[in-house]
């Protein structure tokens, strides 16, 4: 892993049906405002590498969105609606597979000014059911688990820190 | 996937408690009367943490009546780490991208004033 102390990734797991992420990024809140909320800004990156179509992105209370991501094993598409949409500060919307159709998980992103030009992501899935949970997973998924027992270390670790 | 049994480790990883349980066993087998020194707790308040653990499949108990160790399960934890750490993959990546992308915009805009945002690259973006 190429992440520094600064910017490395912080999961932990609130309760059973949530995950959360945290990472700090080196960048005023509002560019990175607007790498979430402009699509051709958030196809950039959402894809990991891989492209992405945006087909529909209505970045405001009650609007669509809907991206396919194509990979070496064929596409994956995801859509949802805007729950929330408070500028610059937090994003709120549903998020599904289509491999997984009608199953609802609510993505929240919470946008923190550090106030030194950087922003802090808190960004937490809530499943509806710990099935949905489980299976969200496979959405994706190009190879298989690692089988390293230095994911357990890291668990523990992100655990009790 | 292994949904059925994922699920009690979940609510069993859930309590704070319990998780510290789980990093005190990481460092070895351990008694009640050892787990519940350091936390300001009843024996049977851990006892029941422990069971709750023990069901989910986290811990298991030795025979030895008298002291019944308590000993870490890591199969078990070892699926949910699974998960995490799939989950930790896709983010960590696509999180990566968008650090990168960040730091573009910004040279981006450095470079052209305020008005960077209007150029368009037209061989793309392959980071």
């Amino acid at each position: 892993m190429t992440t520094t102390s600064a910017n490395k990734l912080e999961i932990t797991l609130p309760s059973d049906r949530e995950i959360q992420m945290e990472r700090v990024f080196a960048a005023p809140r509002d560019l990175v405002w607007q790498a979430h909320t402009e699509a051709e800004k958030l196809a950039k990156w959402w894809g990991r590498g891989n492209k992405v179509d945006i087909e529909r992105f209505e970045a405001e209370r009650g609007g669509h969105w809907r991206f396919v991501e194509h990979h070496d094993g064929g596409s994956d598409g995801f859509e949802g609606r805007f729950r929330e949409v408070t500028p610059t500060e937090r994003l709120v919307q549903s998020f599904e597979w289509d491999g997984m159709p009608a199953h609802v998980c609510i993505n929240t992103s919470i946008f923190e000014d550090l106030g030194d030009g950087r922003t802090r992501i808190v960004a937490t899935s809530l499943f509806h059911t710990t099935e949905e949970r489980d299976g969200m997973l496979e959405s994706g998924m190009e190879g298989g688990l690692s089988e390293s027992y230095a994911a357990l270390d890291h668990l523990l670790a992100s655990l009790t820190r | 996937m292994t949904t059925d049994t994922l699920s009690p480790t979940f609510a069993a990883l859930a309590d704070p408690t319990r998780r510290a349980i789980l990093a005190r066993l990481a460092g070895g087998e351990a008694t009640v009367t050892e787990l519940a020194k350091p936390f300001d707790m009843s024996m049977p308040a851990i006892s029941k943490h422990l069971k709750v653990l023990e069901r989910a499949g986290l811990i298991t108990r030795g025979r030895d009546k008298q002291r019944r160790p308590c000993r870490i399960d890591a199969a078990r934890l070892k699926d949910v780490s699974d998960w995490v750490e799939h989950y930790r993959k896709i983010w960590e990546e696509r999180f990566d991208r968008l650090d990168d992308y960040l730091q573009d915009l910004q040279k981006e805009q450095k470079k052209h004033g305020k008005n960077g945002r209007d150029k368009r690259d037209k061989k793309g973006n392959q980071p």
